[in-house]
């Protein structure tokens, strides 16, 4: 079982997969802001890095799992993470 | 008691009556001002160009609401009550700010610039919250003249809010003889020069009853009959039906303190506009008043029976504020016309809980026009209880 997936779109027309959910507190990426190939926690103030899933400061500490992502005929595949997923405390995969 | 609280004045009288004292002090009444009024009504509450860029907001009050007025990336200028859905903390807790998004600093319950709650700590975990029906709850928004005009209810999306253009602009228009020929100032492409608030310990109708008529003009404002003699007889530019432009003295080169020449002219106003000056009020808190070269912008905001804000723009052409020309003695001019007026009005406002004003006042024939808006204001509120 994969945690929640979050595919994001950047004005400059690239596509990516993270985990969804912020490793600070449950918080949904998709909902974030998304700005120079990152996407800003809608909750605090962490980015994250859209193509390797680092974190740039707290106070998420650990970054989130990036998918491998194929564009094929306008449909979007994504490549699961064999890493094991980093869920705030709380969260588990259902 | 129940009273009709305007009796007609038999015909050919000289005075009429004024509302009762009660009518400035009570409590109560003000809050059916507000909620009636200001709360039913549009009010233009901000520069448009003071929101410059996507994710700046600025909070405004309009009747008991505090409002979040914020320019979003998609969507324009928005505006919402500033209370969270979750358990009701301000939004926001500043005057002003910029953000990417409008987050709540109690839970941090997060919305987006355009209203709907985006994030919350494990909301994801509740996946039958409906995050637009959660999200800030909206009040409507027009801009015109370059301001932002607000109107709190009915809320969005229960019903519509009176039409703007058949309230504001006809407004305008019977005051003006014509939209257009307030649209001949371009007031939506000036800039303003210098904006001033004056907190004014007066109940908000003295302070459009003062605007609406200049009986007072030859006693409290010596340099504005100097520009304009006119004034010494006591007759508005806003006395009659349709507006009368008000003359500039034969010596008088410009609306500055002391009569000199102020900047350049408005390009597109009409000749009989030139070397005039016109007031109108926009109901019911807006007041306009235009000369050759600047426009003066005044809006209120009542705080409480016995106190209004106000705040006041002058607005010049884009040039003239970039080039950073001197419009100080232009602005001097009706800063002392407010500081005046404003003084009139608190020296007013403590009488009207006395005995002797417990029947009200009278209006002369150059005030009659003022009795008008009384009649409007009594339709607003309704019957009220007179006691002391
Ligand atoms: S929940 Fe993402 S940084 Fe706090
Ligand atoms: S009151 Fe706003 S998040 Fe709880
Ligand atoms: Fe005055």
């Amino acid at each position: 079982m994969s945690p929640p997936i979050a595919v994001f779109l950047t004005e400059e027309g690239t596509v990516h997969a993270l985990d969804d959910t912020c490793t600070h507190q449950d918080a949904s990426l998709a909902a974030g802001w998304v700005e120079d190939c990152r996407v800003e926690c809608p909750l605090h103030e962490s980015t994250f890095s859209l193509t390797t899933g680092e974190v740039d400061q707290p106070p998420a500490k650990r970054g989130v799992r990036a998918h491998q992502v194929t564009v094929r005929d306008g449909e979007v595949l994504v490549e699961l993470s064999t890493a094991a997923p980093k869920l705030p405390p709380g969260v588990e995969v259902a | 008691m129940i009273i009709d609280q305007l009796d007609t004045p038999l015909t050919g009288t000289s005075l009429k009556p004024t509302p009762a004292g009660v009518a400035y002090t009570d409590p109560e009444i003000f809050i059916r001002e507000q909620a009636e009024i200001f709360e039913k009504m549009w009010n233009a509450v901000l520069r448009a160009d003071s929101l410059a860029s996507p994710g700046q907001w600025r909070t405004v009050t309009v009747g008991r609401e505090e409002i979040i007025v914020v320019r979003t990336r998609k969507a324009g200028i928005k505006a919402y009550l500033n209370v969270c859905r979750h358990r009701g903390m301000r939004v926001c807790t500043t005057a002003e700010g910029r953000s990417k998004t409008l987050q709540c600093g109690y839970h941090a319950w997060t919305y987006a610039l355009e209203g709907e709650l985006v994030a919350a700590p494990n909301l994801t975990s509740m996946p039958d919250v409906d995050r637009g029906e959660h999200g800030l709850k909206t009040v409507h928004v027009r801009e015109w003249l370059g301001y932002i005009w607000l109107c709190v209810s009915p809320a969005a999306g229960s019903s519509a809010p009176p039409s703007f253009e058949e309230t504001v602009m006809t407004e305008v228009s019977t005051r003006f003889g014509e939209v257009q020929s307030l649209e001949n100032y371009g007031i939506e492409k000036l800039r303003v020069g210098q904006t001033r608030r004056y907190e004014v310990a007066a109940n908000w109708k003295l302070i459009i009853e003062n605007f609406m008529e200049c009986y007072h003009c030859a006693t409290i404002h010596p340099e504005l009959t100097e520009v304009i003699p006119e004034f010494a007889q006591g007759w508005a530019s806003q006395a009659q039906d349709e507006i009368h432009g008000a003359s500039f003295g034969a010596q008088v080169e410009g609306f500055t303190v002391d009569g000199s020449a102020g900047v350049a002219a408005l390009p597109a106003i009409a000749e009989a506009q030139d070397r005039k000056y016109y007031a109108i009020t926009v109901r019911p808190q807006v007041f306009i008043n235009t000369v050759p070269d600047h426009v003066i912008f005044h809006r209120m905001y009542p705080v409480s029976a016995a106190k209004t804000i106000v705040e006041c723009d002058w607005l010049f052409l884009p040039e003239v504020v970039e080039k950073q020309l001197d419009v100080s003695r232009s602005v001097e001019l009706f800063h002392r016309v407010n500081l005046q007026d404003f003084e009139a009005c608190e020296q007013t406002q403590p009488s009207m809980s006395s005995k002797a004003y417990d029947d009200g006042g009278a209006l002369v024939p150059s005030e009659h026009h003022i009795a008008e808006f009384h009649q409007w204001w009594a339709q607003q509120i309704g019957p009220f209880a007179r006691g002391r």
